[in-house]
C-alpha cells in the first residue's frame, strides 16, 4: 500500500530522531479527564477518548498490532522499520532494523515472543522479542509481501503478496511448505481460522477465497455482484464469519458456510487503500475500521449504526487495531501525520 | 472446523500414502490431539514429529537401549518412553528447549516391555516387565507407592496352575480399569485405584495375547493373539470393589467374540490393530514379511473386511490411526512412517463464486420473475430488512465443542475422584514452545 521509497533526507532524518523516542512523546490528553457525571446514561455507547500520541516513525505507518498478551503494540511503516511500544502506557520500547524496503504488515505468534513483518523488499522477518534481532527470514515471494499472519499454534505462517500467490511457512525451519497460485491480482490479506483448519485470502481481483489449510485445495470463493477490489479480511473470533473491507467504502460481514452476506457497514471513506476493519473484543460487540477521511469509525456489530466517530488524525488512517482485553484502540496513518494514536473508553464495561 | 465445508461424503477409511516421514523409528504414535507423532527407535531415542509443518521438532535421548514405547499424557505436556534399559522416563514438552527437560525417571528391575500414563492423571504409570509382571507406580506425594498386579486363583487350583505370564497391560480409555493380556490366553480385569482383580476372560483358542486396543468409549476391545486372529469383544460392565467384599472375589467369565478377523488365505500375524476415532473402523498390521499391508474391516456393517492398503516393498511393523481424523500412521521395517489419509478430490468449482457443480445435466426451468427488473428501492429494504437479523460471531457449535472433550467419567465416581486427586500440571492451554533452528545450520 505504502510504495513510496524513503529518500536518504528522511532516513537520516529516522537516525537524528532516535534519541529523541528513548523519552516518547506520551502527552496525555487533556480531554481524558472526564468528570464522571459528564459519563454517556447509555453505558453501551462506546466512549473513546485520545490518551496518547506515539512519535517515532519517519513515514506512513501501515500496520499496528497488540500483541496477544495485551502488554504490547507494534507498529510497521514504509520507514523500513518495526516498532514495540507498551500497550498501556505508551512507552516506546524497541525498533527492529533490518528490512531494505517498507514493510506493509505484521503479526504476533500466539505466545507473544516473536513478531513476523512482511516487506516490500520480498522477505518476511521473523522477530524474537528475547533476542531484539532477526530470528528467520523466510525468502520466496517474487514481489513485495503484503499480508502475513501466525496459525494458533504459531507453528505456521500464512503471507500474500504482489506474486498473486499465497505462501505457507514452516516458521521453526524457514521453509516454505505451500505455494497457492491464489488470485489473479495482489493478495491483500490472510489469515488462518481459529483452529488452523482453514485459510482466508483477499486480493484486489475481488475475490474472498477459503482454502483447507492441509491440502491447500480452494474450498469456496466468496464474490460480490459489483466485485469491487478487497482490501482486506478478517474471521470472526469464532471463524463461523469473515469481515471483508472493499474500495467502495463499504465493509461486510459473510457467512462463508451460506456464502451470504449478513451485515453491511458503510458510512466511512474507502477507494484507494487497503484499510483493514477489526472487531472490539471487550464489552459489546463493534466493529472499527479507520477512513480515507482521516477518521476512525465505529459500528455496532449487530445494528450497523456508527456510534462513535474518533476525530484527531490529520491523513488517512490506514491502521487500526483493538487491545484484546481492554477497551483501547489504536491508530495510524499516512505520513502527513506519523502519530500512533491511542484511544481509551474508560467507562466501566457491564 | 473445516468439515462443515468439505463434503460430508467423502468422509472414508484411509486410501492413500499422504507423505512420508524418514525417522528410523520401530514405531510411531500419534498424540491426543492429532497434531504430533511420537516415535521410540532401536538406539534408544525418541523424536516427536509435527504433523501441519511435516519436520521434527524435538529429540528425546535419554535411553541407552530400544525403546519399546511411547505414551502421550491427556494433553499431550508429557510424553513417556520405556525402554529395555530397564527405564521409564518422563518428559515435559513445556519446556522451550530440544531436547527438552526429563521429568522423571522410574527405574524398574527388569527390562520395560510397555508402560502407559493412567489417562486422567500422568502421575500413574502403569508398566509391564520382560518378566511377565505388571506394576503400577504412583508417583503422587500422598499415594507414592509400586504396587504388583497379582491374578487371583480360585484356592482350588492355586496349587496346580502355574503362574501364567503377563503380556499385555494397558489402562481402558476411562483409566478405572487395567486389562492384563497374559500367555494361557485370557484376559484380566483390575481396577486401578484397588489394584484387585475385579474379573478374568478366559478366551477360548486364542493362545497368548500379543496386543489390545480400545475404541474411544471403553466399551469394545480387540485382541491380537498369537493364534493370529483379532477379536473384537463387547465389554460387560464391571461391578465396583466395594471395601467391604472378599478381595478374592471377581468375575470368571469367558468372552464371546463378536467378530473374528483373520487371514484365511496367507494366514499372515498381526503386528497391531487400531480402531478408528468413532470405531466404525478396524485396521489391522499384517505380519508380513515381504509387503506393507493394511486390513481395513467395518465394524458397522458386521465386521465386513473393506480393502487392503498396499504401502510398498517395506513390511509394515506398526500402525496407529489418528485420534480424530481418517489418517493412519504406518511404520515400516526401515524406519520410515507413512502418513495415510482419505485424498479429497478438488473441485475446480469452489474458484468461483455461487458456482455449483453437478454430476448430471440438469434441465433448468427459468423461473417467471427471474429477468424481471425489480424496484431498487424494494429489493435495499429487503435487504436491510434481512440484515437486522442477529449474529453471532463469538459462540462456537456444540457439536464441534465436543470434539475435543475428552471422554467424560461421572463426577462422584470414586475411582475417577481417586485419580484426580492431586492433579498433573497438564492443561489444555498449554502450548509446545516453536524452537527456531538457527539459520547457520539449515
Amino acid at each position: 500500500m505504502i510504495n513510496e521509497e524513503p529518500t536518504e533526507d528522511q532516513k537520516t532524518k529516522t537516525e537524528q530522531e532516535q534519541p529523541q523516542e528513548a523519552q516518547p512523546s506520551v502527552a496525555p490528553d487533556v480531554e481524558m479527564k472526564v468528570p464522571d457525571e459528564v459519563k454517556q446514561a447509555t453505558p453501551q455507547k462506546p466512549n473513546y477518548k485520545l490518551q496518547y500520541s506515539l512519535s517515532g516513525h519517519t513515514m506512513s505507518v501501515s500496520s499496528l498490532k497488540f500483541s496477544p498478551d495485551g502488554t504490547m503494540l507494534v507498529s510497521a511503516a514504509a520507514d523500513k522499520l518495526v516498532k514495540l511500544w507498551n500497550a498501556f502506557t505508551g512507552e516506546f520500547m524497541r525498533t527492529f532494523e533490518g528490512h531494505t524496503l517498507g514493510i506493509s504488515d505484521v503479526a504476533w505468534s500466539g505466545d507473544s515472543d516473536y513478531i513476523a513483518s512482511a516487506s516490500d523488499d520480498k522477505t518476511i522477518r521473523i522477530w524474537s522479542l528475547e533476542t531484539g534481532s532477526t530470528a528467520m527470514t523466510l525468502n520466496g515471494h517474487t514481489s513485495f509481501v503484503f499480508c502475513v499472519n501466525y496459525n494458533p499454534n504459531s507453528n505456521l505462517l500464512v503471507s500474500g503478496g504482489f506474486d498473486e500467490t499465497v505462501r505457507v511457512w514452516d516458521v521453526a525451519r524457514g521453509r516454505c511448505l505451500k505455494v497457492l497460485p491464489a488470485h489473479s491480482d495482489p493478495v491483500t490479506a490472510v489469515g488462518f481460522n481459529h483452529d488452523g483448519t482453514l485459510v482466508v485470502s483477499s486480493a484486489m481481483d475481488g475475490l474472498i477465497r477459503i482454502w483447507d489449510a492441509e491440502s491447500g485445495q480452494c474450498l469456496k470463493t466468496l464474490v460480490d455482484d459489483d466485485n469491487p477490489i478487497c482490501s482486506h479480511v478478517k474471521w470472526s473470533p469464532n471463524s463461523r464469519f469473515v469481515l471483508v473491507s472493499t474500495q467502495d467504502s463499504t465493509i461486510r460481514l459473510w457467512n462463508h458456510q451460506t456464502s451470504r452476506c449478513v451485515k453491511t457497514y458503510s458510512g466511512h471513506v474507502n477507494r484507494t487503500f487497503c484499510i483493514p476493519a477489526c472487531f472490539t473484543n471487550v464489552g459489546s460487540k463493534c466493529i472499527v475500521s479507520g477512513s480515507e477521511d482521516a477518521k476512525i469509525y465505529i459500528w455496532d456489530l449487530q445494528t450497523r449504526e456508527v456510534l462513535q466517530i474518533l476525530e484527531g488524525h490529520r491523513d488517512v488512517v490506514l491502521a487500526v487495531a483493538t487491545h484484546p482485553t481492554h477497551n483501547i484502540i489504536a491508530s495510524a496513518g499516512m505520513d502527513k501525520d506519523l502519530t500512533i494514536r491511542l484511544w481509551r473508553d474508560s467507562q466501566p464495561t457491564s | 472446523m473445516n468439515g462443515s465445508i468439505l463434503s460430508p461424503f467423502n468422509v472414508s477409511h484411509p486410501t492413500a500414502i499422504q507423505t512420508s516421514l524418514l525417522d528410523r523409528a520401530s514405531f510411531a504414535k500419534f498424540d491426543p490431539s492429532g497434531r504430533y507423532l511420537a516415535t521410540g527407535k532401536l538406539d534408544g531415542s525418541s523424536s516427536i514429529w509435527d504433523l501441519e509443518t511435516r519436520s521434527a521438532i524435538r529429540l528425546l535421548d535419554g535411553h541407552v537401549k530400544a525403546v519399546t514405547s511411547v505414551d502421550w499424557s491427556r494433553y499431550s505436556r508429557y510424553l513417556l518412553t520405556s525402554s529395555r534399559d530397564w527405564n521409564v522416563i518422563i518428559w515435559d514438552l513445556a519446556s522451550p528447549f530440544d531436547p527438552p527437560q526429563r521429568h522423571t525417571t522410574i527405574r524398574f528391575d527388569a527390562p520395560v516391555v510397555s508402560a502407559s500414563f493412567h489417562p486422567r492423571n500422568s502421575n500413574i504409570v502403569l508398566a509391564l516387565l520382560s518378566t511377565g509382571d505388571a506394576f503400577v507406580a504412583d508417583l503422587r506425594k500422598e499415594h507414592r507407592s509400586r504396587m504388583e498386579l497379582c491374578e487371583v486363583y480360585d484356592e482350588a487350583d492355586e496349587s496346580t496352575k502355574p503362574r501364567s505370564a503377563m503380556t499385555v497391560a494397558r489402562f481402558d480409555p476411562t483409566g478405572k480399569y487395567i486389562f492384563i493380556g497374559t500367555a494361557a490366553g485370557s484376559v484380566l480385569v483390575f481396577n486401578s485405584r484397588t489394584k484387585s482383580m475385579v474379573a478374568r476372560h478366559k478366551i477360548s483358542g486364542a493362545g497368548a495375547m500379543r496386543g489390545f486396543d480400545f475404541s474411544k468409549g471403553g466399551r469394545r476391545l480387540v485382541t491380537n493373539s498369537s493364534d493370529r486372529a483379532l477379536r473384537h469383544f463387547n465389554l460387560p460392565i464391571y461391578p465396583s470393589p466395594s471395601s467391604a467384599s472378599d478381595p478374592l472375589e471377581y468375575l470368571d467369565q469367558e468372552l464371546k467374540p463378536i467378530y473374528q478377523f483373520n487371514d484365511p488365505i496367507n494366514k499372515t500375524a498381526w503386528h497391531t490393530m487400531s480402531y478408528s476415532p468413532e470405531g466404525q473402523w478396524l485396521a489391522g498390521g499384517a505380519a508380513d514379511h515381504a509387503t506393507h499391508k493394511i486390513y481395513i474391516w467395518d465394524i458397522v456393517n458386521d465386521g465386513q473386511f473393506v480393502c487392503t492398503l498396499d504401502g510398498g516393498r517395506e513390511p509394515l511393523i506398526h500402525l496407529h490411526w489418528h485420534p480424530r481424523k481418517s489418517v493412519i500412521a504406518s511404520t515400516t521395517n526401515q524406519g520410515n512412517i507413512l502418513i495415510w489419509h482419505c485424498p479429497i478430490p478438488e473441485r475446480w468449482g469452489a474458484f468461483a463464486g455461487g458456482f455449483e457443480e453437478v454430476d448430471e445435466n440438469v434441465e433448468y426451468h427459468e423461473r417467471e420473475d427471474e429477468f424481471d427488473i425489480e424496484d431498487e428501492a424494494e429489493t435495499t429494504r429487503r435487504k436491510m430488512k434481512r440484515e437486522e437479523e442477529k449474529v453471532d460471531i463469538d459462540g462456537f457449535d456444540d457439536a464441534l465443542m465436543q470434539q475435543t472433550t475428552p471422554v467424560v467419567a461421572p463426577k462422584d465416581d470414586e475411582d475417577v475422584a481417586w485419580a484426580d486427586d492431586e492433579p498433573d500440571d497438564d492443561k489444555p492451554e498449554w502450548k509446545m514452545a516453536i524452537i527456531m533452528v538457527e539459520e547457520d545450520y539449515l
